[in-house]
């Protein structure tokens, strides 16, 4: 199975290095491969590296894309990590 | 952005000898003071560590991004350590680390950060780079590994 959503980010820092590792560990426990997806860019959702690269600051839209067994978990999980401001205040 | 440009060549210690993470943040805390003019080494070093308490910068592979916000400065430090020997560092992957990118980064750049960021990033996804990284043993040898 291959789903698919778009989210906006809204924490004031975007998706820098502690929010990026936050959402790898999260993508790490899913049976899925998950990308993200900004503009021409693309990452590993398990990757902080990766993630990092797309520079996603807030206001952009990343599109998730998660495919597996777990595919519509991770991106259940995925898209309240991302609304919720990856637990940041702000 | 190249990493030549980001860290100088003072910033950049190949082979170190740490055997625990406080050594490193405080050798860390120690090289970016000399960098910048009435900054207190306790002040970086308190930056340092809190970011850790929110959670380890290991972000895996061998590789971690200790970094700090700081007032009262103007462009962002950043310095690289490869030690000897891989050190726990608590990493979300749980290996080892042995290869530090230090920042230190004035508070506020959201987006000058993240470019930041993404510049290291894209050098430090190549395993390939990281193994070069790896096997300077001198600061000069290391330096120049950042933009090949």
């Amino acid at each position: 199975m291959k789903i698919e959503n778009t989210f906006l980010i809204k924490n004031k820092l975007g998706l820098h290095a502690r929010a990026a590792t936050v959402l790898a560990q999260l993508a790490m426990q899913f049976d899925a491969s998950i990308m993200l997806h900004q503009d021409d860019k693309c990452a590993e959702g398990d990757s902080v590296l990766a993630l990092m690269l797309l520079e996603s600051s807030q206001g952009k839209e990343v599109r998730v894309v998660c495919e597996g067994p777990d595919a519509q978990k991770a991106l259940d999980a995925i898209g309240e990590l991302i609304a919720d401001r990856f637990h940041e205040t702000e | 952005m190249k990493l030549s440009e980001l860290i100088t060549k003072d910033c950049a210690k190949a082979a170190v000898l740490f055997t625990s993470k406080k050594r490193v943040l405080e050798y860390l805390s120690e090289l970016a003071q000399q960098q910048i003019e009435g900054i207190n080494q306790h002040d970086i070093l308190d930056a340092l560590l809190a970011r850790e308490k929110l959670g380890s910068t290991g972000i895996g592979k061998g590789v971690a991004l200790p970094h700090g916000r700081l007032i009262g400065i103007e462009k962002p430090i950043v310095m690289l350590l490869t030690n000897q020997e891989p050190i726990d560092y608590d990493a979300i992957d749980n290996r080892p680390v042995d290869i530090f990118v230090g920042l230190i980064v004035p508070d506020g750049e959201h987006q000058a950060h993240l470019q930041t960021l993404a510049a290291i990033a894209d050098k430090l996804r190549d395993k390939d780079y990281c193994r070069r990284l790896r096997q300077a043993q001198t600061d000069e040898a290391l330096f120049e590994v950042l933009d090949n």
